[in-house]
């Protein structure tokens, strides 16, 4: 997509400026780490959480169009930016009452039944608690409907990662010139290839008297408008993502993931906040660790720590505390500390700290394998499913290939696999080494952490599903009742039906039910989403009907 | 999963959705012997986990409106019976007429509700326009609404009558499949299942999407055919639209839920076995999209989170299948619901339940009945408003 070039807007009725380059949160985040939203059922505050599109944490409406994320949004000049689903303001917001009359939480399925006569008022209060944003406005719409851009490609590849890029590069080198679908807004130019980026990928379903041999794919960028890819192969270097954590007030603003401390510092921008704890000791963490420098302040880890992360952190006369639960956060509009203890019943230590950074497990991106209806497999390492692949990349989709840490691979392989795929569309050899990849089975260790966590008694909330404000003990509660299985949980608690479709709470839901009805993960269900995932206008999608029209038999 | 926990029942009922749910739930209340359920997939895997929970009383015959007015009663108070929170809503149905052509065909369907008490209106698009804001100019000519038609959340009905039915005794089986029914004498007198045969002298299909297979699998010819409807959810907003909006025209129907999306869908014709499959059509989407943001400009700005489809059960008359098959003594129907099973039910299944117990009901066989495909007269009644 092309870059906007004037970035003056207002903010709340306020004038701001964003630099090239900025998204929406960039640069209200130059003011701190704004809380933007409220959760749909407690009205807690809530701040950015992922940085990358995927949670609802930096919701606003733009122009009148509600549900914005601010991290994806690059302003335009004269853009209105205002926050929602707070009133009178987002600062101080009556209906946060409910966080404190409720604090067993609010039982939609079995509370509001009586008195009869009230039900209607139920209605009214339950429905104005959710919803997010106000409808959009007339002229929202229509700044979003126009033709659409309609791309024929031989080789399109989603994600301008590590692999992505290497992919790219060999292609270009072999005279293929691919186009490539980012999700991130800055995204170097890549020679010899067209690069869309701020461009959320979907595939449309294969369709009766659609092109032969063709994908289809929906790929959606802000702020500009729809896109249909037509591509003869897909190469889904997809990556992964931190994955969220469950503990007392796990939802508080200044709990960050890994992506979004390294979103919000790219390109040397200051972090928004002064001492960090990090949780995690992979190489997520020293990543962080050596990007946010003595702007960390603990690191705190489920298991050991690596010896190399180790020394970096002596080095910097950074606290460690392996083998830790992580038990509370404090603060209720910013966190102010975390309680952790060490594994076997060991004493709390409360840190001081104004944000918490999850960086403690990497979860593939897999919606357009699922959508795709590749062959998925779990593997233990890191909890998830992730595309059955040939060495070359190949999945059991003909035409679809998976390389990065989407397919599995870690650290440098996700460059191998890239040029490994490269080679194989363009007829040369590829090797036959195995990749290094996540490890497919033994024990997971966050099921050991969860089970030890889990057995002590609880206070507060625990939030299993931060989008629609689903609490642990409701999904516990489901499990008493009798309800096995991911699939009717969701259905049961409204779990993953949120907005980030699930990315965050199904894979530790996974976990905890694994625990709890005593059986495998992979025996609890398999994690689906339903197209297209990243919530895409209506405009947008109404756009394609001419496009793909013709169903099936009409 | 294992097999049934018992070698005899008294009834067998085939399909966990709402009316298998309702029709052990009254078989059980009136005392029948040991009662299984058996589902082939998880509890609301099939359309009652699918469906977008309108539940309305207009409608061109006559027993159909009677048996969704009784439904809609059961519902209002089932908060109190079965201890979940439907959160059934009467807010309203809304059919609306793009022309007066279409308004003229409202029309009779306003008059026989009117008839049975119920208070529809006939609205100008002043009207529609107040109860659906930001309608386009000129996109209806008028409609028709039935305020104490209303809108519930599926899900907890199908806890409520899982737990209900099972408080009452009966055995749930998940995970277990119905492959065919055992005979003697012309009788049904057992259930083979995926899992072993148990015996019984009453089997109810009452599998939904997959009754037509099952009742095949007994060796019976039947009429149903699945069809395939999709549906989507948009992202949430503040309550902005009340009632349940239909469009007769191309079977356009939506609502807003409790959470505050918007869900529905319309029709579009998939060739019929052409996919069991659940998922979404390249068409469906950009279809559904184009004609929600035409009625409602503004929507247009809204964005789609998830699209998903379920199996209507169709017959050829539009009206479910309710009764003894006269070929297989033992063999019950309760199923052929159109994609209607969770409007009518609460009602429906009592009569299910009825006929199971050999007494009579006030339904006509020859308009709800297994026979009246087979006989020598055609149905005697058809309902075309197979809609939303």
């Amino acid at each position: 997509m092309v870059e906007p070039s004037g970035r003056r807007f207002s903010f709340e009725g306020r004038s701001r400026t964003a630099q090239p380059g900025e998204t929406l949160l960039d640069s209200l985040v130059r003011d701190g780490l704004p809380n933007l939203q409220r959760s749909p059922r407690y009205h807690r505050p809530r701040a950015p959480f992922c940085g990358i599109g995927q949670c609802t944490g930096c919701l606003v409406r733009v122009n009148g169009r509600p549900n914005v994320r601010a991290c994806r949004y690059l302003p335009l000049d004269g853009d209105r930016v205002v926050t929602e689903n707070a009133w009178p303001s987002r600062r101080f917001d009556l209906l946060a009452s409910f966080d404190v009359l409720f604090r067993n939480g609010i039982d939609t399925l079995h509370g509001f039944r009586r008195p009869a006569f009230a039900t209607p008022l139920f209605h009214r209060v339950v429905r104005r608690l959710a919803g997010y944003g106000q409808p959009p406005t007339g002229e929202s719409a229509a700044a979003l409907s126009g033709p659409p851009d309609v791309r024929e490609v031989d080789v399109a590849i989603v994600g301008a990662g590590r692999s992505g890029r290497a992919a790219a590069a060999a292609l270009v080198a072999a005279g293929v010139h691919p186009l490539i679908l980012e999700r991130r807004a800055e995204t170097p130019p890549l020679p010899g290839a067209v690069v869309l980026a701020a461009t959320t990928a979907t595939f449309l379903p294969p369709r009766t008297g659609g092109p032969e041999g063709t994908f289809e794919m929906l790929a959606y960028g802000e702020p500009a408008q729809g896109v249909l890819v037509r591509a003869r192969r897909v190469i889904a270097a997809t990556g992964s993502y931190d994955a969220s954590l469950l503990f007392e007030s796990n939802d508080r603003p200044g709990i960050l993931t890994g992506d979004a401390a390294l979103e919000l510092t790219r390109r040397g921008r200051p972090p928004p906040f002064h001492r960090a704890v990090l949780f995690g000791s992979g190489d997520r963490a020293r990543t962080l660790v050596e990007r946010l420098g003595d702007h960390v302040s603990a690191i705190v880890a489920p298991g050991e720590i690596p010896p190399e992360l180790v020394s970096a952190a002596t080095q910097a006369g950074i606290p460690l505390y392996p083998r830790s639960l992580l038990r509370t956060a404090q603060g209720r509009t910013r966190i102010r500390s975390v309680t952790v203890q060490s594994r076997g019943q060991g004493t709390p230590a409360t840190l001081e700290c104004d944000a918490l950074l999850l960086a403690h497990r990497r979860l593939p991106n897999g919606q357009l394998f699922f959508q795709a209806g590749a062959r998925m497999s779990w593997r233990a390492g890191t909890g998830a499913y992730y595309p059955v692949v040939g060495e070359d990349g190949a999945t059991s989709v003909p035409g679809l290939w998976a390389i990065g840490s989407a397919s599995a691979a870690l650290g440098a392989a996700s460059v191998g696999s890239g040029e490994r795929v490269a080679s194989a569309l363009t007829g040369g050899s590829v090797p036959v080494a195995p990749l290094d990849r996540v490890r497919p089975d033994g024990p997971n260790e966050l099921e050991g952490y969860y089970r030890e966590l889990l057995r002590a008694p609880r206070t507060g909330r625990w939030i299993a599903c931060p989008c629609e404000d689903v609490l642990l003990g409701e999904v516990e509660e489901a499990t008493r009742n009798g309800y096995r299985g991911i699939e009717v949980v969701k259905r049961y608690t409204g779990l993953g039906t949120g907005l980030c479709q699930g990315r965050y709470c199904l894979p530790d839901g996974l976990l905890l039910l694994s625990i709890a009805e005593g059986r495998p993960p992979t025996e609890v269900g398999y994690i689906t989403q339903r197209p297209p995932v990243h919530p895409t206008p209506l405009a947008a999608l109404a756009a394609l009907d001419a496009s793909v029209s013709a169903p099936e038999g009409s | 999963m294992n097999g049934p926990r018992r070698s005899e029942y008294a009834v067998a009922i085939v399909g966990a959705g709402i009316i298998g749910l309702f029709t052990a739930y009254h078989l059980a209340r009136a005392g029948v012997g040991p009662i299984l359920v058996l589902d082939r997939g998880f509890l609301s895997s099939g359309a009652s986990g699918r469906n977008g929970g309108g539940v309305r009383q207009q409608w061109e015959t006559r027993a159909t409106v009677r048996l969704a007015r009784e439904s809609v009663a059961s519902y209002r108070h089932f908060g109190r019976d079965f201890g979940y929170n439907i959160w059934f809503r009467q807010s309203g149905y809304l059919f609306l007429a793009e022309t007066n052509a279409d308004l003229d065909r409202l029309r009779p369907v306003h008059e026989l509700v009117r008839s049975e008490g119920l208070h529809s209106r006939v609205l100008d698009p002043h009207g529609v326009g107040r109860l659906v804001p930001g309608i386009a100019p000129g996109a209806v000519v008028g409609g028709t609404y039935l305020a104490t038609d209303g809108i519930l959340y599926p899900f907890p009905a199908v806890w409520g009558m899982y737990e209900a039915a099972r408080g009452l005794g009966v055995e749930m089986a998940l995970g277990l499949e119905a492959v065919g029914v055992a005979t003697r004498d012309g009788r049904v007198n057992g259930l083979r299942t995926s899992h072993g045969s148990i015996a019984t002298p009453k089997v109810v299909n009452a599998a939904g999407g997959w009754s037509g297979d099952f009742s095949g699998a007994a060796g019976l010819e039947v009429p149903n055919r699945a069809t395939r409807h999709e549906i989507l959810a948009t992202e949430p907003m503040k309550p902005f639209l009340d009632p349940m909006v239909v469009r007769p025209s191309d079977g356009l129907y939506f609502s807003q839920t409790m959470r505050g999306e918007i869900v529905g869908g319309l029709t579009l014709r998939h060739p019929p076995g052409a996919d069991r499959g659940m998922a979404s059509s390249a068409a469906f989407l950009p279809r559904m999209a184009s004609a929600l943001s035409r009625l409602i400009p503004r929507l247009g700005a809204l964005g789609v989170l998830r699209a998903w489809s379920g199996f209507y059960d169709d017959t050829p008359d539009g009206l479910p299948i309710i009764g003894e098959d006269p070929r297989l003594p033992g063999f019950y129907h309760a199923n052929g619901f159109g994609g209607h099973g969770f409007m009518l039910a609460p009602a429906a299944t009592r009569r299910v339940a009825r006929t199971v117990l050999g007494e009579r009901t006030d339904l006509d066989p020859s308009v709800f009945g297994p026979g009246r495909f087979t006989g020598p007269a055609p149905p005697s009644s058809v309902e075309r408003l197979q809609l939303g």
